[in-house]
């Protein structure tokens, strides 16, 4: 299983307030997609996260993608094996821009 | 991928930390801002306020940024409070010494102005004999020593027609990046932009080879930073962020006295970064709330392509026009 590590060159920050509208959002059941809570730039290259990118980007530190989906699946309201699905696309689509890179156990 | 409408502090900080210069350009825009400098002890802890804020990058600029020999001194802090380094620079200081030491103190990446490949064109430009040379020698020096560079080519009269000589240069000095800025009309850049700015057909033609130029080219990245290029289906790096220009929503600018303007090339003061409550500036200045919240007016009120460039560079709408609202004169759209 590979390990999954940030760019150490990209910058990112989470955004405060949008990020506790996010999780208020969240604990009512609201739909929170659309909401950006952090920032991240490298060299020509910007984007912004919603709180579910945040929260696994933030877990990029040498994690598994099953150990970050297992640590996330509780904060959630999603099916592990859905939740498992958007985090693999989202960090191929992170992994593509080479904002994460893999290694291997 | 989301928009961001309000973020809680710059991205980047521009900091014009001297606006003292060993060249002469033709297109400076900085030639008639105040002298005043803030001391070592007075920009660190200024530098510290924007980091508390939030702030996650720097750019040095000026004036010529080497000119301040506290420069190290101030990187060091800057690096050691997790701020990502960097400078613009015309080069003529840096030798191998020069830039082990930049590296040292924490700068990861410096921009070198270059606007030509040919030298002569280049020194009649930047008004020092011998520039060229010494511009090219840095980026050797500073590539050398681990820092990423870049070359920075201000689009003027001078050079609009060479870009795949200008992209050329570029990949022979192994550089990063190439940044092809707009010309700003700001100080001397507004004296001198009868001579030096291109109309607005130059304009367009410029931007379709650069643009072609950036689509094909995968060695060398081509920064175009200009809002007007979304007519030619064409974005900013940071159009996935903001629309239009960026001044005011990344990043702010800091003059050598501390003032704090939307960027290098709008020459208004919204606060000080000494005196003022930095947060405040960034939540509440009336004048970023307008540039953020651009309407569309004249022609940009029938125009397809406004929802992506907000009316263009909001820097030469104001020095053009009198009003950063009003569409940017550079745009070609329904122009002779």
């Amino acid at each position: 299983m590979e390990k999954v590590f940030r760019n150490p060159d990209v910058l990112w920050r989470e955004e405060d307030d949008p990020k506790a509208q996010a999780w208020e959002g969240l604990a009512k059941g609201e739909d929170v997609e659309d909401v950006g809570t952090s920032v991240l730039f490298a060299d020509g290259t910007m984007l912004s996260l919603n709180v579910l990118g945040t929260e696994i980007w933030k877990r990029c530190d040498g994690r598994t993608v099953d150990e970050i989906v297992a640590d996330l699946s509780g904060q959630f309201d999603v099916e592990t094996a859905v939740l498992r699905e958007d985090a693999v696309a989202f960090l191929a689509e992170l992994a593509e821009k080479g904002f994460v890179r893999y290694e291997d156990r | 991928m989301k928009t961001v409408n309000y973020l809680k502090a710059p991205l980047t900080i521009n900091w014009a930390v001297t606006n003292r210069c060993n060249f002469n350009c033709q297109h400076c825009y900085s030639r008639t801002d105040p002298s005043e400098e803030l001391d070592t002890p007075t920009l660190v802890a200024a530098i510290d306020k924007t980091v508390k804020a939030g702030v996650l990058s720097i750019n040095f600029g000026g004036g010529e940024p080497l000119l301040r020999k506290d420069l190290l001194e101030i990187a060091s802090f800057c690096s050691g409070r997790g701020l990502r380094v960097s400078m613009n620079s015309n080069g003529y200081r840096i030798d191998r010494e020069t830039a082990g030491k930049l590296k040292a103190s924490g700068f990861s990446k410096v921009g070198i102005s270059i606007d030509s490949h040919i030298a002569s064109v280049h020194e009649a430009f930047r008004g020092i004999p011998g520039s060229h040379q010494k511009a090219v020698a840095a980026l050797a020096y500073l590539k050398e020593a681990g820092i990423k560079t870049s070359i920075s080519t201000v689009i003027c009269k001078i050079n609009h027609r060479a870009v795949q000589e200008l992209i050329t240069f570029a990949r022979q000095q192994g550089v990063q990046q190439l940044n092809f800025h707009n010309f700003k009309c700001s100080g001397l850049g507004y004296s001198n932009k009868d001579e030096l700015d291109l109309s607005a057909a130059e304009w367009k033609e410029f931007y379709l080879q650069a643009t072609a130029a950036k689509k094909e080219i995968r060695d060398l990245e081509i920064s175009l930073d200009d809002p007007i290029i979304a007519s030619l289906g064409m974005k900013t790096e940071t159009d996935s962020l903001v629309k239009g220009s960026i001044c005011g929503k990344l990043s702010l600018n800091i003059k050598s006295n501390g003032d704090i303007t939307p960027c290098g090339f709008i020459p208004i003061v919204i606060g000080n970064i000494v005196k003022d409550d930095f947060k405040e500036v960034w939540d509440n200045s009336q004048v970023l709330d307008r540039l953020r919240n651009k309407k569309p007016t004249g022609k940009c009120a029938s125009c397809a392509s406004y929802e992506d460039c907000l009316g263009g560079c909001s820097a030469r709408a104001l020095a053009l026009t009198g009003d950063f609202n009003n569409p940017d004169p550079h745009c070609w759209i329904n122009e002779p």
